[in-house]
Formats: C-alpha cells, sequence, structure tokens
C-alpha cells in the first residue's frame, strides 16, 4: 500500500487510529472507573483509622479534653464541604466571604449542605499568626462557639494579622463569660501573639489544642492539600476531587445544585 | 533494504505529531466529561463533572460567571471534537492551527495565573491538579509540538509544488499528511 500516493489509505489509516483510540478511552472508562470507585471507597474508610493510628497520644489528648465541633449546620446533611483553610491565607477570607457565607446562609441553613471548617495553617513567614488564629477558633469550637469566631476571624483577618491582638476580635464576637472560658483554653497555647495581647497562664496550665489541629492538617495531608483553601465535598460517601482557590458563589451553587438534584 | 526518503520521514514524524496530540485532547475532554466520585456514566454525572469544572475555570479569576459557564461547558466537546479531527488527518494544516492558538491560549493564561501567584487547579487533565511548574512545561512541550505539526503540515504540503516547478512538472494536489 503506497500511502504516500494514496491519500484514500492516509484517511483510513486516520479512521482506524481515531477507532482505536475511542475503543481504549471506553474500556479504559468502563475497566478502570468501577476498580478507582472501590479504591476510593476502601481509602476513604481506612483514613480515619490511619490518621488516629499516625497520632495516636494526640487522640487520647484530644479524647480527654472532647473534640471541638468545627462544623456549621446538620451533619446529617446529604452534602458536606470540608475547607481546609489558613485564617491568614487573602484567598481563604475572600472564599469565606463571597461563596461561604451566602452558602451558610442559604444552603446551611435549609440542612442541604453541612460545611466544616479545617485548620491548614501554612508554614509561610508573613502568616505569623495563623497558629494563634486556629487556636482561638478551636477553643470556641469546643463550647461550641465556633462560628461566632470562625467569622470574626476571617472579617477582622487583616487587622489582627498586623498587630497580632486576636483576642480582640474573639471577645467581640463572644459574651463575657464564654470568652473568658475560650480565652482560659489559649492560655499558655499562644506562641506568636505579642505579649500585652496573650491572657494570663496559670501554673500547671498547658496547652492541648495543638492535638486538634494537627488532626486536621493530618487529614489534609491525606487528601492531599497542596494549597490553601482547598475544599472536598462529599455526597453520601461519594467523594468529589478536591478543588482549590476561590470559586464564585453562583457556580459553587450551580455545582451543588446539579449534586442535590442528581 | 529501501532507504527511507526525507519527505517520508517527515510524513512519519508528522503522523506520530498529531496522533499523539489527538489522543491529549481526547484523554482531556474525556477526564473532564467523565464522572467523579465513582458514579455511573448518566447525563446527570456529566452535568456534575462540567459544572465542578467551571468552578475551576473560574478559579483562574479571568472571565464573568456567563462567560466561565460557556468555556467550561463547550470546551470538553470542543476538545473531544478536535482530537476526532487530528486523528482524522483532514485538513491537518487547519486543525493544527486550531490546536495551536487553543494551546496557545491555554499556555499564557497558565503562565498569567502563576505569575500572580494563585493556587488553583488546573483543570487540564480533570479536577485535582495543582497548577505550578510541572504543569506549565507539559503545556509548553504541547505547544511546541502542536506548533511543529502545524508547520510540518504547511511544509508538507508545499513540497509537491516546489518539486513540480524544478522539474518543470504539473504537481499534483495532495494531502498535508
Amino acid at each position: 500500500m503506497n500511502l504516500r500516493r494514496n491519500p484514500i489509505s492516509w484517511r483510513f489509516l486516520g479512521s482506524i487510529c481515531a477507532l482505536f483510540v475511542l475503543a481504549l478511552l471506553v474500556l479504559w472508562g468502563q475497566l478502570l472507573a468501577p476498580a478507582r470507585a472501590q479504591t476510593q471507597a476502601a481509602a476513604s474508610a481506612k483514613q480515619p483509622a490511619k490518621a488516629s493510628s499516625k497520632s495516636a497520644p494526640k487522640a487520647a489528648q484530644a479524647e480527654q479534653l472532647g473534640t471541638p465541633n468545627k462544623g456549621v449546620g446538620s451533619p446529617t446533611a446529604p452534602v458536606t464541604m470540608e475547607v481546609f483553610s489558613d485564617y491568614q491565607c487573602p484567598m481563604c477570607g475572600q472564599l469565606f466571604q463571597q461563596t461561604l457565607r451566602p452558602m451558610i446562609n442559604d444552603y446551611v441553613a435549609s440542612g442541604k449542605v453541612y460545611l466544616i471548617h479545617r485548620d491548614f495553617p501554612l508554614p509561610i513567614a508573613d502568616h505569623r499568626f495563623n497558629w494563634d488564629a486556629a487556636r482561638w477558633g478551636t477553643a470556641a469550637a469546643r463550647i461550641g462557639k465556633f462560628e461566632e469566631v470562625d467569622t470574626a476571624l476571617y472579617e477582622n483577618a487583616r487587622a489582627w494579622g498586623a498587630d497580632g491582638n486576636i483576642q480582640k476580635y474573639v471577645a467581640s464576637a463572644l459574651n463575657p463569660a464564654d470568652f473568658k472560658r475560650v480565652q482560659k483554653m489559649v492560655a499558655g497555647c499562644l506562641t506568636q501573639t505579642p505579649q500585652e495581647f496573650r491572657p494570663a497562664v496559670q501554673a500547671g496550665q498547658s496547652c492541648s489544642l495543638d492535638a486538634f489541629i494537627n488532626q486536621d492538617i493530618a487529614l489534609g495531608k491525606q487528601v492531599p492539600v497542596q494549597a490553601t483553601p482547598t475544599y472536598v465535598i462529599t455526597k453520601r460517601g461519594q467523594r468529589m476531587p478536591p478543588g482549590s482557590g476561590l470559586v464564585s458563589w453562583p457556580l459553587m451553587k450551580q455545582f451543588l445544585d446539579s449534586l442535590l438534584t442528581q | 533494504m529501501s532507504k527511507v526518503a526525507p519527505t517520508s520521514l517527515g510524513r512519519i514524524l508528522l503522523l506520530l505529531g498529531r496522533v499523539a496530540l489527538a489522543a491529549v485532547f481526547l484523554v482531556a475532554a474525556y477526564a473532564k466529561l467523565k464522572p467523579q466520585g465513582g458514579m455511573p456514566w448518566s447525563p446527570a454525572s456529566v452535568k456534575i463533572s462540567l459544572a465542578m469544572f467551571a468552578m475551576q475555570v473560574d478559579s483562574y479569576q479571568m472571565l464573568p460567571v456567563n462567560a466561565v459557564n460557556f468555556v467550561a461547558h463547550a470546551l470538553p466537546p470542543f476538545e473531544l471534537f478536535l482530537g476526532l479531527w487530528l486523528l482524522s488527518g483532514i485538513a491537518l494544516r487547519f486543525s493544527s492551527l486550531i490546536t495551536t492558538l487553543l494551546l496557545g491560549g491555554f499556555f499564557s493564561v497558565m503562565v498569567r495565573t502563576f505569575a500572580l501567584g494563585l493556587e488553583v487547579s488546573c483543570g487540564c487533565f480533570g479536577p485535582g491538579e495543582q497548577l505550578g511548574t510541572k504543569t506549565l512545561l507539559r503545556d509548553g512541550a504541547l505547544l511546541a509540538l502542536s506548533l511543529a505539526v502545524f508547520i510540518g503540515a504547511f511544509l508538507i504540503r508545499r513540497e509537491p509544488d516546489e518539486v513540480g516547478a524544478s522539474v518543470g512538472a504539473v504537481a499534483t494536489p495532495r494531502r498535508a499528511d
């Protein structure tokens, strides 16, 4: 067959190649998709066990203190969204303001979505107070006041990011009694916050909040989180691939709607 | 064993190049359309995949919501069409030109996003891949390959005319590949 002189042969060869590649793609989809789904299901089933086995002493410490609830909404909602975030990451703040807040007001309030905050403080020199902010948030979560403090932290990130006075904004988000409870928990934990803004440490008081933050980081590494914000959406055990960066609310809503109507 | 003529070698390289590009586009389209999270194939699961791709396009922060939706819903079918067109070899000069322009567009958007320091999912071959130097190098290499196929398609198309002119013979129009 002289391919050079016969254009029909080239066309024929091209069509054969096209059919071959299409057949391979279809086979790949049919054969690998169920296997991958099984692997994912197995992996997600193993994840909590793996996390707990990795940080056994930390888990024990967490157990002793009571697990902080960093979820917003109903845990029985059909869709769960986990957001791995750093309080000093500007894009995380934008995601909260532009997307998560309307989502909380609408889809979380109506029981369609359960939103979980996961701390993932990045080791960046500019983010001096991100661990301290995570500690305040975690302490508030332990007394069931996470949503209020979470909002205050995101809304004032630029202000406390400049001087380290996080407690000012936490105090404004809570009533005095709750603030005292939270303040007591973070006493001794704060490492980067300037001395004048740190609560007084009483004798024998130690920080146990970091265990919870480390648990979140361990979960994030399993995703794996490569940047913040990263979000993982699950619908009744069907875990979607992670997404990252800023997403506008109308497009997030469109995605949630298509997921909820599926 | 007969010696392979330079033109034949060029044609073989051109064939390999366009089949490689076609495969890349077909895989990219498939990865964007395929159901996520272990869902079965259905119009609803494809709709979810496209909605997820729309979120990735949006994270580049370049287009308004309506334009994002248009791009996210038009691009995967267009990639599928372009992949099949490249494989067929029909009017390769035009298909390779469109491929080069498309890959050039992708590359410039990625370079801009990387330069701005935005940490986003690439969205190149479905969700879950972070934009970084690796994805930039890969896209740059694909752009170079596409450019080579485009130039090759033109050169091979011109060859018969040049040969015809030199020997004074009437050249027969041939296919680019």
